[in-house]
């Protein structure tokens, strides 16, 4: 379970002392290395959580982090020292791949405000019926029976030009819906990021709805490019 | 991850796949989907209509093998029973059956909608009345 470890409660460095209240990797006093620190992904490299993010900044910060955490640094280095920057280097590993990914970065924080996203959800919530939209499960179920019927077509060796050239074309409809999900979900990482707690709420809202919706298209893409590449 | 064997089970021998016929007035349909992980379920049943028993049932799921068990169980379930006595399955009767692990319990949360929309659709068809909050998910 995600959880923000408030970060307004300093820390004090178990070198030099001097508290801080940034979640780092190192003292910014005397630049020991620390332990994992206890904050979210964006704190690793120092940035407020934020959706529509500088990817080269946060590359650029990862290449930096990871040059300084390096196990040749720690070799002469005492026991503790030893295991944080193998600890960190695994902290920094997740964070980096998890924010680099825009969807992965949006599930992310929108589950660290609390949106139930993915297996976490249960309940109530899925009886909202907005977030099964009827006419993409006709879509999907009717491609997918479309997908097996070519399965085996090929497998009894009979392959049906007709099928392969009508799955074609759904392979660019739903690569063009994909786009379009990709599209509105960056619009409402605009609002997100400005907005206040109400606008966010219902940036937040959307959102999880153009990711339920996403991992149905995705899934569907995933598999014609599958059958289709064969 | 492990499957239980009574999965495998039914993952590798299917009970009841196929389709009934849409339009037949004794026919119900329920198409559901998991948007935790874009799994789809149609689940259909046939009733008689003198007797209200489910005399048939047909799915066809495209998704993992614990939401494929779960919709192979729940038409064997749901066969020979009345539409009422159908709707008293719930989603952890299946859990328990096919002893599924936590991450695949929206599976037998789905093949529970499957069953409720395939009823709410029947009964739509052949105007019964709903009985309050089921089949939210009918179509």
């Amino acid at each position: 379970m995600l959880k923000i470890i408030d970060s307004a409660v300093p820390v004090a460095c178990w070198s030099c002392a001097v508290a801080n209240n940034e979640s780092v990797l190192f003292c910014p006093h005397c630049s020991k290395i620390q332990p994992p620190p206890g904050g979210d992904y964006f704190s690793v490299f120092g940035l407020t959580p934020r959706l529509d993010l500088d990817l080269s900044e946060l590359e650029h910060e990862f290449h930096r982090l990871s040059r300084k955490l390096h196990p040749d640094r720690f070799a002469r280095a005492g026991e503790n020292e030893k295991q944080w920057s193998l600890a960190d280097t695994a902290l920094l590993n997740d964070a980096y791949r998890t924010l680099k990914d825009p969807i992965h970065r949006t599930e992310y924080l929108l589950k660290l405000h609390g949106a139930a996203i993915g297996e976490e959800h249960s309940g109530k919530d899925r009886k909202d019926p907005s977030r099964v939209p009827a006419d993409l499960l006709e879509e999907v179920f009717e491609l997918n029976m479309q997908l097996e019927e070519m399965r085996m077509a090929r497998k009894t060796g009979e392959e049906d030009a007709a099928l392969q050239g009508s799955l074609e074309q759904a392979r660019s409809k739903f690569v063009g819906l994909l786009d379009d999900v990709d599209e509105d979900l960056r619009g409402q990482w605009k609002i997100w990021d400005a907005g206040d707690a109400g606008a966010r709420a219902t940036a937040q809202k959307t959102m999880v709805a153009l990711l339920d919706r996403r991992r149905y298209l995705s899934n569907l893409v995933r598999d014609v490019t599958e059958t289709l590449g064969a | 991850m492990a499957y239980s064997d009574k999965v495998v089970d039914h993952y590798n021998n299917p009970r009841n796949v196929g389709t009934l016929d849409k339009g037949s007035q004794e026919v119900g349909t329920g198409l559901v989907g998991a948007p935790e992980c874009g799994d789809v379920m149609r689940l259909q049943i046939r009733v008689n209509p003198e007797t209200q028993v489910i005399e048939e049932a047909k799915f066809k799921t495209f998704g993992c093998g614990s939401a494929i068990a779960s919709s192979s169980l729940a038409t064997e379930w749901i066969k020979g029973r009345t539409v009422e006595d159908a709707l008293a399955i719930k989603n952890t009767d299946i859990v328990k059956e096919l002893s599924l692990p936590p991450v695949k319990i929206h599976c037998s949360v789905l093949a529970e909608d499957a069953i409720r929309a395939a009823i709410g659709d029947w009964k739509k068809k052949n105007g019964v009345a709903e009985a309050a909050p089921a089949a939210t998910t009918a179509q």
